[in-house]
């Protein structure tokens, strides 16, 4: 009689702990479906954000590189499209997408020191042209899109820290003469908006794919 | 080590203290050497809100913020904010300042980043931190408005216009939402429409409008913001932009209406305004009109020419169709329809009975006003279906109407009224579009005071009372309905009390006035929103009452009567003191003794002729000498003779009286004794003053007869002969009388005896004894006359004065 009584508790106290148990497992379940919805808003919103940002200085990258051939004169077609040794390079490495984030970030930190050579060069070249503005904006602007690259990366892959630049600080080329400058500056400027015509894509494309996706699987969407 | 430890100990001590007498650390005193200044903790900034405007054609890198800062603050300890920006995953900006607005420059704008932004309130009891604002960046730019806005009308399109514009910043730096208001020309009402996201995603700039009227001008403007978000700053409104919808055909009735005469004539008047939605420009109506039930239509199109003031206005035009006669016929139907250049309006019909009966008229009809609206109020009539009403509203030849559907009770007057006006309003009921008999009532939207008072016209005034009418104020001028007239009058500045008359009174007979007293009076017309005073009008009461001069002509002609009567009467019964006093008893010499006074011939038997030869003397020496003459021959007065001879040496008397001459001269002789015997009882004598009628007599010795001795004669004296000055009238008068009676008299008498001497009878009767002057004329007529008479005559002109001094006696 004893041991049957016992084995009713025990039944009973064992279908509560199931009970329980159930519940626990479907808050957690709920919970981790709210976290992944909040964190695939939160991907869009900065993805949106670094994908208009990168396409604002894009835009004004090229007003600025329309005002530059306009203070340049006719000329400024040619010579913008020479080829001037120690411009980094406007393509995207990497294959993985935290490569290419990556990539995209080192290379927008590796265009700012040229960036500011080319404003150092149209203060002594033009100290009062409205092009000075128009750069100080497209830097401050690439700063910008340098942080919003850093924070996605960031998000994306919070425990892979970001690559340093390859090759140490970057090299900037040596004292040039009036012309050189000229052409250094345009050539500058024409790749930093190729890179950013890149930095754009990879970003529409990285919007399109891991906003939709889950993040465990979204890291394949640029193959 | 100790020392310290303890220090701090009081210090906190000191400060818990503070904090809990100071509620709890809201408030520090601080009290050196000044007064105690109270400060409050700073309080924490509330509603803050960050704006970027658009500069050129990116955003100004400025931030401008405020806040509000709702609570104490102590004015003598300043507060400084401190506006925090935070450029998420870059830096932050700050600017310090004392007010609740502040600016910060973000080097550039950042764009597509997001923003923290809070204030930091801080003074000498600590800092407080406001609400943190975490925007986008973008969320806070106020952009340009649209530029390049454009409307287009679209023929074919009656109802829409399309809009289009060109965003204000490029959609890189901000992508836009847009808002269009709208609202027909001289309309204030807004109509708003967002413009679907839709429609400017890719680079779409335009929207169509619908639903709208035709031919109506349309007042669009544009205004946009960034779409994400609602907290966005919507820029200002672009500026106005007018178009005018496209024509359509008019797609309600012409409202036709009807102007009688009431009765007064049997003319109707056909008038109509343009249709509610005549979707453009009436260009003609059509009018057909029915005079029988089955009789034949007239049909009839009234072109229609708009006028500047048409197109200006924003009431609908009137315009008069037709005058109609209803001589001879008891209903008209008339119906009108309205073109424009696209099509034809519906049909408007009217039945216009010639005389409306009165079988159909709303009751308890009733008008007022009230916040600057007049409001119409009526009653149905009974049993009886109307389809609708049509509330028409007269003054000063303006007439305007509108129509109310058949379960209208009450309705405001929708058309443009004027203050101070009088309106004439009717409510007609309408059955089938037949006409029924109105109901009518003046009313003012708003009374006033009057322009002028009534005008005085006629006063009538009579002794105590005066008759005043007056005019009534011209309407134009009444600006109100009269509730009284006061009559105000006053008389040498003395104001009388006021009279109160009703309105409909303009006539009144002021009453209880004095006679002969000028009044000045005036009349106030009043309403009840003020008065107005007439000028001023005098007029002055009659001095007299009627009749009252006629019973003074009456009473003083009694009176005279009277006066009159008692004298006669007086002198009826007193007649003969009157004639005593007046007329004294006088002797007749005639009959007295020394008549009868003649040695030669008895008394008796004598004294006719000595009568008749002595009246003659009197008169006219002349004849006393032609009688003499005779007498001369008469050997009967011998004695006589001798006498006259004496005369040169008697008194004046003696010599101026042929008569008196042998008496004086008897008095002068010798024998005065014998007649002073017989003479003595009767009178005595009198002195005599000569008068000028005795200068013609003796011219060299006037002189010396100026003055006469006493005369002997035994006669009694006259007045005239004691009163030398009234000798002359006295002597005219009574010898005017007397002689001239004596002269016809004797003259008539002694006819035979002086037959032969006319001449001579004749110049005394033309003389006038009076006058000397004439006197002295006619003695030189005399002197003429007797010229011829030679010697005879001359003794005669001597003596004619003396006649004048001389009686009968």
């Amino acid at each position: 009689m004893n041991g049957h009584v016992k084995n009713m508790h025990l039944q009973q106290l064992v279908e509560k702990a199931a009970t329980l148990l159930c519940f626990l497992l479907l808050l957690a379940v709920d919970s981790t479906k709210t976290v992944a919805a909040g964190r695939n808003q939160e991907c869009g919103y900065d993805l949106q954000q670094t994908l208009r940002l990168s396409r604002l200085v894009h835009k004004e990258t090229g007003n600025l590189i329309k005002k530059y051939k306009a203070s340049e004169g006719e000329m400024a077609e040619l010579f913008c499209k020479a080829s001037v040794s120690g411009i980094p390079d406007p393509n995207i490495s990497g294959l993985e997408p935290s490569e290419r984030i990556a990539s995209i970030y080192t290379q927008l930190q590796v265009f700012s020191p040229h960036l500011k050579r080319v404003h150092e060069q149209q203060m002594d070249l033009q100290p009062k042209s409205p092009l000075l503005n128009l750069i100080n904006i497209v830097r401050d602007q690439s700063r910008r899109l340098t942080l919003r690259i850093n924070n996605i990366y960031r998000i994306f892959f919070p425990n892979l820290p970001l690559p340093e630049p390859a090759g140490g600080p970057t090299t900037l080329p040596p004292p040039q003469n009036v012309f050189q400058q000229k052409v250094y500056g345009c050539v500058v400027l024409t790749t930093y908006k190729k890179l950013l015509t890149n930095i754009f894509k990879d970003m529409r494309t990285l919007k399109s794919k891991v906003c939709r996706r889950a993040p465990a699987s979204e890291f394949n969407f640029f193959r | 080590m100790s020392s310290v430890v303890l220090q701090l100990f009081g210090l906190a001590l000191l400060t818990s203290v503070l904090l809990a007498e100071h509620g709890y650390g809201n408030h520090l005193v601080i009290a050196p050497q000044s007064p105690v200044v109270e400060i409050d903790r700073p309080v924490r900034p509330e509603n803050l809100s960050c704006v970027a405007e658009q500069e050129n054609d990116t955003i100004s890198p400025f931030l401008s913020c405020r806040w509000e800062v709702l609570g104490p603050q102590t004015e003598a300890v300043q507060t400084t904010y401190k506006l925090m920006v935070e450029v998420l995953l870059g830096n932050t900006y700050n600017v310090t300042t004392t007010h609740n607005r502040a600016r910060v420059s973000l080097g550039t704008f950042p764009s597509h980043m997001e923003l923290d932004v809070w204030v930091l309130a801080h003074n000498l009891l600590g800092t407080i931190e406001s609400e943190h604002l975490r925007q986008d960046a973008n969320d806070l730019v106020k952009a340009y408005p649209p530029s390049s806005v454009k409307v287009i009308a679209e023929q074919g399109f009656p109802t829409s216009l399309l809009v289009s514009w060109a965003h204000p910043i490029h959609k890189t730096i901000i992508k836009l939402t847009y808002q269009i208001r709208f609202c027909p020309h001289g309309s204030h009402t807004w109509s708003y429409l967002r413009v679907p996201h839709a429609s400017t995603y890719d680079d779409k700039t335009s929207f169509r409008l619908q639903n709208l009227q035709p031919v109506k001008d349309y007042v669009i403007q544009v205004r946009c913001k960034c779409f994400r978000s609602n907290l966005c700053h919507w820029s200002n409104w672009s500026t106005n932009v007018t178009e005018t919808t496209p024509e359509d055909r008019p797609t309600s009735k012409p409202d036709l209406w009807q102007i009688s005469g009431r009765g007064k004539s049997e003319e109707v008047q056909l008038i109509c305004k343009d249709p509610e939605f005549s979707n453009g420009r009436i260009t003609a109506f059509g009018i057909t009109i029915q005079y029988h039930k089955n009789g034949s239509l007239e049909r009839e199109i009234i072109p229609v020419n708009e006028s500047r003031a048409d197109r200006s206005s924003n009431q609908r035009r009137v315009t008069l169709l037709k005058r109609i006669s209803l001589a001879d016929k008891p209903f008209v139907r008339v119906c009108v329809i309205a073109n424009n250049s696209v099509g034809t309006s519906p049909e408007a019909c009217l039945g216009i009975p010639a005389k409306p009966s009165e079988q159909l008229t709303v009751k308890d009809m009733k008008v007022w006003s009230q916040e600057g609206q007049m409001f119409v109020e009526w009653k149905q009539p009974n049993n009886t279906a109307v389809t609708e009403y049509v509330i028409e509203w007269v003054s000063h030849g303006k007439r305007d109407w509108q129509r109310e559907n058949r379960s209208t009770r009450a309705t405001v007057i929708k058309g443009v009224l004027d203050r101070f006006v009088c309106y004439n309003v009717s409510v007609y009921p309408i059955q089938f579009g037949r006409i029924w008999k109105p109901a009518c009532l003046e009313a003012y939207l708003e009374q006033g005071a009057p322009l002028q008072g009534p005008s005085i016209s006629k006063s009538n005034p009579a002794y105590d009372k005066a008759e005043l009418v007056w005019g009534q104020i011209p309407l134009d001028k009444r600006r109100g309905f009269i509730t009284n007239y006061t009559i105000f009058y006053r008389k040498e500045d003395q104001l009388l009390e006021p009279i109160h008359v009703p309105a409909n009174i303009t006539s009144y007979t002021l009453t209880k006035l004095s006679g002969n007293t000028k009044y000045d009076v005036w009349i106030r017309a009043s309403t009840i929103a003020g008065s107005a005073n007439s000028s001023h009008h005098s007029f002055s009461t009659l001095k007299y009452a009627p009749g009252m001069v006629e019973g003074i002509v009456v009473g003083v002609s009694l009176g005279f009567l009277f006066f009159v009567l008692m004298t006669i009467l007086l002198c009826i019964y007193k007649k003969d003191l009157i004639k005593e006093n007046l007329w004294p008893q006088i002797p007749n010499p005639g009959e007295s003794t020394i008549g009868n006074w003649s040695p030669d011939y008895p008394l008796k038997a004598e004294t006719p002729k000595e009568n008749s030869v002595s009246g003659v003397c009197v008169l006219d020496v002349g004849v006393c000498e032609v009688k003499l003459g005779f007498e001369e021959d008469k050997t009967s007065l011998s004695l006589k003779k001798d006498k006259y001879l004496s005369e040169e040496h008697s008194s004046g008397i003696g010599g101026s009286s042929c008569m008196s001459s042998p008496r004086q001269s008897v008095s002068d002789s010798d024998e005065g004794p014998d007649l002073a015997d017989s003479t003595a009882s009767t009178v005595q004598y009198s002195s005599v003053v000569a008068s000028s009628g005795y200068k013609g007599q003796t011219p060299s010795s006037q002189s010396q007869h100026s003055i006469f001795s006493r005369s002997e004669s035994t006669q009694p004296l006259l007045d005239s002969e004691e009163h030398p000055d009234m000798l002359v009238q006295e002597g005219c008068r009574q010898d005017q009388h007397s002689l001239r009676q004596s002269l016809f008299t004797h003259s008539a008498e002694n006819q035979n005896t002086i037959e032969s001497d006319d001449v001579s009878l004749q110049g005394v009767e033309q003389h006038d004894f009076c006058p000397l002057k004439e006197d002295a004329e006619q003695t030189t007529e005399w002197d003429s006359l007797s010229a011829a008479d030679g010697e005879s005559t001359r003794p005669g002109s001597s003596y004619m004065p003396q006649l004048g001094g001389y009686r009968p006696q």
